[in-house]
C-alpha cells in the first residue's frame, strides 16, 4: 500500500508522464507499461503521489511517471499541484495523455493546454468499450492531424492497444496545433512572454497560468523572478482582468472550450446509444434518497457477514484455537524448550506469555491476518465497483454538520482500510481547515481494518446492546469532536463538487492483485511493529519493570477504568499500534479475564487511541509537527475520559 | 415646482411623465396598505418624500387616490382603480429590478434598493423592457424582501409562453435537458471547477436528482453538486 517512490534509474533516462483527468486509466496503464502494481480503483482521486517504475521501449530504458489525474494544468487543490509541478520541473521528454474517451470534451480541454506548453505528447484514448456503448465515435486520424499527435485508442482493462501506445511513447513530437485568445489575452500573453526566463514548458503557458491567477506558481516565480518582475506581472494580469466582468481564468476557460467544441465538430459523432445497463440501474438506486438507505444498509450487512461473522470468528477460530493453539504453539514451545533448555530467558523470548512466537506472530498471522483478509477483499469490491462515490451523496449532509462534505466520505472510509494512507488522501480536500479537522477524525475514531475485525469479532461474544453502544460512542465521538473543530478552527469549508464514475463490474484481476499488494504492505509493516511490542513488553515484564508501571497507571487503569492490570499492557503496546493493543484486550477477553463492561469500556478506549506511530509520522509529514502535537495531545486524554464516563454509567445502571 | 405630470416624447412615443415623488409617495401608499395601514398620518410618517402633504394634493388633483371618512388615526387613503393600476406597475418595476440586481448581478444589498428605486419609473423602463426582465427571471413571485411582486400580462401567458426563458438549474426538472445561460458563482474557484468540468454556458445539461444532493450529468460526466452550487447556474430548456 505504501508508495515509497523508487527512483528507478538516473538522470539521463528518458521520463514519461502519464497525465489526464482523474479516474480515465492511468495508473491500470501505469501497471501495464511497467509491470508494478499502484492502486487502481473506480473513483476519482485514487493517486495522490506520483509513482515511477521503469520498462523500455525499443531497447532503450525509459522511466514511466503514474501521476494524480487533473480537470487543467492550472492546479486547485495539492494533488492537482503535484502533477503540474512534474511538467514545470522536471521537464519529462515525452507525455502519454490518458483520456476517458466518452469524455474526450473534458480531455481535449487538457490537450489544448499540453499543446500550448510544446511538450511532445500522444493522446490516448482509453476506455474505448464504454464510448461504444454510449454510441460515441471518434475519427482519430482527423483528430490525429488536426492536433498534430498520434491518436491511439485503448481499452487499458482488456490490454487492448496499449502496445502501440508504447510503442509511438518516445517518438512523438510536440503538437502542431495552434490557436488563439482573444485580441486582449493575446496581448498580456505577449507582454508577459518577455518577462520570463526559459523553462521545461513554453512562456506562452506560463503566462496562461500567471494569467489564470495560479497561486500555486507563487514559490516557483519567486525563485526565478525578480520581485520587480513579479510586480509587473501582476500589474499585466490585474489591467487585463480589469477589461473582464468575469474572472480571468474563466474567460480562459470559455475560450479554450470553444476550440475544443469546434474541434470535435470535425471528429466526434454522437449516435444512438445502447440501452442502459444493469450497472446505471444499480447507480442510481444506491444515491437515491430513499432506496440508497436500503443499498446502504444492504452493502453493511454483507461486509459485516463476511468480515465481522466469517472473518473474525470462524476463520480466526479456525486458525487461532485449531492451528496455532493445538498444532503450531504446543510444537514451538517444544521446540523452543528443547533448543534453549540451558537458557529459561531465552524460551521465554519466543514462547513465553510475551513470547514472539506465541504472542507477536499469533497475534499477527492467527488473530489480524484472516480478518484484514476478508476486509481487504470486501473492501476491493466497494471501491472498484464505483459504490463509494455513491456513499458520498448519501453521507454529504452529515458530514456537512462535522465541518466536511461528502468529498471526505472516500477518504474516511478508506481509513477503515489504513488511516495512514487516508491521512494523505486528505490532500483532496479543498482547504486546510478541512485537511486538519479530516485527519483529526481519522486519527481519533476510524478504526482501521485489523481493529475493526478485532472489535467485531469481541462485539459478537457479547450482548446486542455492547454493539450499539460502541458504535454510538466511537460515532458520537466523531461527531462531537468535528463539529466542535468546525467551531473553533478558523478557515472556510468548500464546495462538494465531487465526479460520480460510473458503476463498474470489478475485475477479479485487479481485485486479487490490490488484496495482495495490501497484504504485502501488512506483512512488511505490521508484523515486524508487533514483534517490537512484544519484545518491549518481554524486556519490561523480565526487568520487573512491567508491575512498576502497573502500579504507577493503576489509579488511572484500575481505578478509573476499572480494568485488570493487564491491561495497562495492552495501553502501552496501543501506542505503538492501536490494533496490536485491541488484539491483546481480545485475548484477554477470549480467556476470560474481563468482564462484558470491562470489555466495551476497554474497546472504546483503544478505539479513539491515535492509531499507530506510522499515523503519527503521517501526520507530521502533511499537516506539521504542531498540528500533530496537538491532535495527539487532544485524543489521548479524550479516550481515557471517554472510557471513564461510559465506565461510570454502565456501573450505575 | 411642477407637482403635476405632463405628458412628454419618449423614444417609443408619448408617455405620463410623474414626478419622481409622486411615484414614490404611490409606492408608499401600496407598501402601506400591504401592512394594513391606510391612514393619512401614518402615511406621511412612512414616507421619505419631503413636503408629502402637497405631493398628496397632487396626487388627489390627478384622481389617483381618494380619501375617505375620518377615522381617529385620521383620513383613510385609498386607491382610486386608475391609481391602483399606476401603483401596481410602480412597484412590479422595482421589485422585478430588486430581484434582477440581487440574483443575477450579485450586487451589495445597498446596490439594489438604490438601483430598483431609480428604475421604478414609467420614463426609465417601459412596459416591453419589464416583462421582458420578468420573463428573464422566470416571473419570480416575491421579491428578495419576501414581498410579493404584482403579476403582469406576461406571467399570466406564463403557461402558453413558448419562447425560451431562463431559471436557475434548481428549479429546472428532472431528467429534462437544459443549455446553460450564465452563471453567477460568488468565489472563482467554484467557476474554475465547474468549467474545466464542462460546465460552461452554452453546455447541455440534465438533473438526475435533487435529493441526497444534486447529481447533474454533462456530457458522459456526472457531477454531484450542493444547492447553494446549483441555484447559481441559470438555464433554459432544450
Ligand atoms: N471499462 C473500462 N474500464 C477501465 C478502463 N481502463 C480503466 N478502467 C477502470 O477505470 C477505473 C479507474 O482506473 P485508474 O487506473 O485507477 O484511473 P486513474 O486515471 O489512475 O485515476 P486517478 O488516479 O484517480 O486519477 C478502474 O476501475 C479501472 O478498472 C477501460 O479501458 N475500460
Ligand atoms: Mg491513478
Ligand atoms: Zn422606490
Ligand atoms: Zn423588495
Ligand atoms: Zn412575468
Amino acid at each position: 500500500m505504501a508508495d515509497k517512490e523508487q527512483l528507478v534509474a538516473s538522470e539521463t533516462t528518458p521520463k514519461i508522464a502519464l497525465v489526464g483527468n482523474p479516474n480515465v486509466g492511468k495508473s491500470v496503464i501505469f501497471g501495464l507499461l511497467t509491470g508494478r502494481y499502484v492502486t487502481v480503483s473506480n473513483y476519482p482521486g485514487t493517486t495522490v503521489e506520483v509513482a515511477r517504475g521503469a520498462t523500455t521501449i525499443e531497447g532503450q530504458p525509459v522511466v514511466i511517471i503514474d501521476t494524480p489525474g487533473v480537470n487543467s494544468l492550472v492546479p486547485m487543490s495539492e494533488d492537482e499541484q503535484v502533477t503540474r509541478d512534474i511538467l514545470l520541473k522536471e521537464g519529462p521528454t515525452a507525455i502519454i495523455q490518458v483520456a476517458d474517451a466518452k469524455n474526450i470534451r473534458r480531455a481535449l480541454l487538457i490537450s489544448l493546454q499540453l499543446a500550448e506548453m510544446g511538450k511532445p505528447f500522444l493522446l490516448d484514448l482509453n476506455m474505448e468499450d464504454e464510448s461504444a456503448a454510449c454510441g460515441i465515435t471518434i475519427d482519430k486520424t482527423e483528430l490525429a492531424t488536426k492536433l498534430g499527435v498520434p491518436v491511439i485508442g485503448t481499452i487499458a482493462i482488456q490490454k487492448r492497444g496499449i502496445k502501440e501506445v508504447q510503442k509511438k511513447a518516445l517518438s512523438v513530437a510536440p503538437a502542431t496545433f495552434r490557436f488563439s485568445y482573444s485580441a486582449e489575452v493575446e496581448t498580456a500573453i505577449q507582454n508577459i512572454k518577455t518577462l520570463l526566463p526559459k523553462s521545461p514548458i513554453s512562456r506562452r503557458s506560463i503566462a496562461l497560468m500567471i494569467l489564470s491567477g495560479d497561486k500555486s506558481l507563487k514559490g516557483w516565480m519567486h525563485e526565478k523572478l525578480s520581485d520587480q518582475t513579479i510586480d509587473q506581472l501582476e500589474q499585466i494580469r490585474d489591467s487585463l482582468s480589469r477589461l473582464y466582468s468575469e474572472p480571468v481564468a474563466y474567460v480562459i476557460n470559455k475560450q479554450r472550450l470553444r476550440v475544443v467544441d469546434e474541434l470535435m465538430s470535425f471528429c466526434v459523432r454522437q449516435e444512438r446509444r445502447e440501452k442502459e445497463g444493469w450497472q446505471s440501474w444499480v447507480g442510481r438506486l444506491s444515491m437515491h434518497p430513499v432506496w440508497g438507505l436500503f443499498v446502504l444498509a444492504g452493502v453493511l450487512i454483507v461486509v459485516y457477514e463476511f468480515v465481522g461473522k466469517f472473518g473474525a470468528q470462524t476463520a480466526v477460530n479456525f486458525l487461532e484455537k485449531g492451528l496455532f493453539g493445538h498444532y503450531l504453539n504446543p510444537w514451538a514451545v517444544t521446540l523452543f524448550s528443547k533448543i534453549f533448555s540451558f537458557s529459561p530467558f531465552l524460551r521465554d523470548l519466543f514462547v513465553g506469555e510475551f513470547g514472539i512466537v506465541t504472542m507477536a506472530l499469533t497475534y499477527a498471522l492467527a488473530i489480524i491476518f484472516p480478518i484484514v483478509i476478508t476486509f481487504f477483499i470486501a473492501f476491493s469490491f466497494m471501491e472498484d465497483s464505483g459504490y463509494l462515490p455513491r456513499l458520498s451523496i448519501m453521507l454529504n449532509r452529515l458530514f456537512r454538520l462535522i465541518g466536511l462534505n461528502g468529498k471526505a466520505v472516500v477518504p474516511m472510509v478508506l481509513g477503515l482500510g489504513c488511516d495512514t494512507m487516508a491521512t494523505m488522501t486528505a490532500r483532496i480536500m479543498d482547504t486546510r481547515k478541512e485537511r486538519v479537522i479530516l485527519t483529526l477524525l481519522l486519527a481519533l475514531g476510524v478504526p482501521c481494518s485489523a481493529q475493526l475485525g478485532i472489535v467485531l469479532g469481541m462485539l459478537g461474544a457479547l450482548p446486542i446492546w455492547a454493539t450499539f453502544l460502541w458504535f454510538g460512542v466511537v460515532g458520537g465521538s466523531l461527531i462531537l469532536v468535528g463539529f466542535l473543530s468546525a467551531q473553533i478552527l478558523p478557515g472556510d469549508r468548500s464546495d462538494f463538487m465531487m465526479e460520480i464514475p460510473p458503476i463498474r463490474r470489478p475485475t477479479l484481476i485487479n481485485i486479487v492483485t490490490k488484496t495482495f499488494a495490501r497484504l504485502e504492505w501488512y506483512l512488511k509493516e505490521v508484523v515486524p511493529l508487533f514483534i517490537i511490542g512484544t519484545l518491549f513488553l518481554f524486556l519490561l515484564d523480565k526487568s520487573s519493570l512491567l508491575p512498576k508501571i502497573q502500579n504507577f497507571a493503576s489509579p488511572l487503569v484500575e481505578g478509573f477504568l476499572d480494568l485488570p492490570k493487564e491491561a495497562t499492557e495492552a495501553f502501552l503496546v496501543g501506542f505503538l499500534r492501536r490494533d496490536y493493543g485491541a488484539t491483546r484486550f481480545f485475548d484477554l477477553f477470549g480467556k476470560g479475564r474481563l468482564t462484558p463492561i470491562q470489555a466495551i469500556v476497554s474497546l472504546i478506549v483503544m478505539t479513539l487511541f491515535v492509531p499507530c506511530l506510522a499515523n503519527v509520522l503521517m501526520i507530521i509529514k502533511e499537516r506539521g509537527m504542531r498540528t500533530m502535537i496537538a491532535i495527539v495531545g487532544f485524543i489521548y486524554p479524550f479516550a481515557f475520559f471517554v472510557g471513564g464516563i461510559i465506565n461510570w454509567g454502565l456501573r450505575i445502571l | 415646482m411642477k407637482e403635476q405630470s405632463r405628458r412628454v416624447n419618449h423614444p417609443c412615443g408619448q408617455i405620463v411623465a410623474r414626478p419622481h415623488e409622486m411615484d414614490e409617495l404611490l409606492e408608499r401608499v401600496w407598501t402601506q396598505r400591504e401592512k394594513g395601514k391606510e391612514d393619512q398620518t401614518s402615511l406621511l410618517a412612512a414616507t421619505p418624500v419631503e413636503e408629502g402633504e402637497r405631493w398628496l394634493k397632487g396626487l388627489l388633483a390627478e384622481k389617483l387616490i381618494h380619501l375617505e371618512g375620518g377615522s381617529p388615526e385620521g383620513e383613510k387613503v385609498l386607491f382610486t382603480p386608475e391609481g391602483e393600476k399606476e401603483a401596481r406597475e410602480i412597484i412590479r418595476r422595482h421589485r422585478l429590478t430588486e430581484r434582477l440586481f440581487a440574483d443575477v448581478l450579485k450586487t451589495s444589498e445597498e446596490v439594489w434598493e438604490r438601483e430598483a428605486c431609480e428604475l421604478e419609473h414609467q420614463t426609465v423602463l417601459t412596459e416591453e423592457a419589464v416583462s421582458a426582465v420578468c420573463s428573464f427571471l422566470g416571473h419570480p413571485p416575491t421579491c428578495p424582501h419576501g414581498r410579493p411582486i404584482p403579476r403582469g400580462r406576461c406571467c399570466s401567458e406564463f403557461k402558453k409562453d413558448l419562447t425560451p426563458f431562463v431559471i436557475p438549474l434548481s428549479e429546472a426538472q428532472v431528467t429534462e435537458s437544459y443549455k446553460i445561460v450564465f452563471m453567477t458563482p460568488e468565489n472563482h474557484r467554484r467557476l474554475d471547477r465547474l468549467a474545466v468540468l464542462g460546465i460552461l454556458p452554452g453546455s447541455t445539461i440534465r438533473i438526475h436528482q435533487k435529493r441526497p444532493s444534486y447529481v447533474i450529468r454533462c456530457g458522459e460526466t456526472d457531477v454531484a453538486l450542493d444547492l447553494e452550487i446549483v441555484k447559481d447556474i441559470y438555464v433554459r430548456k432544450g
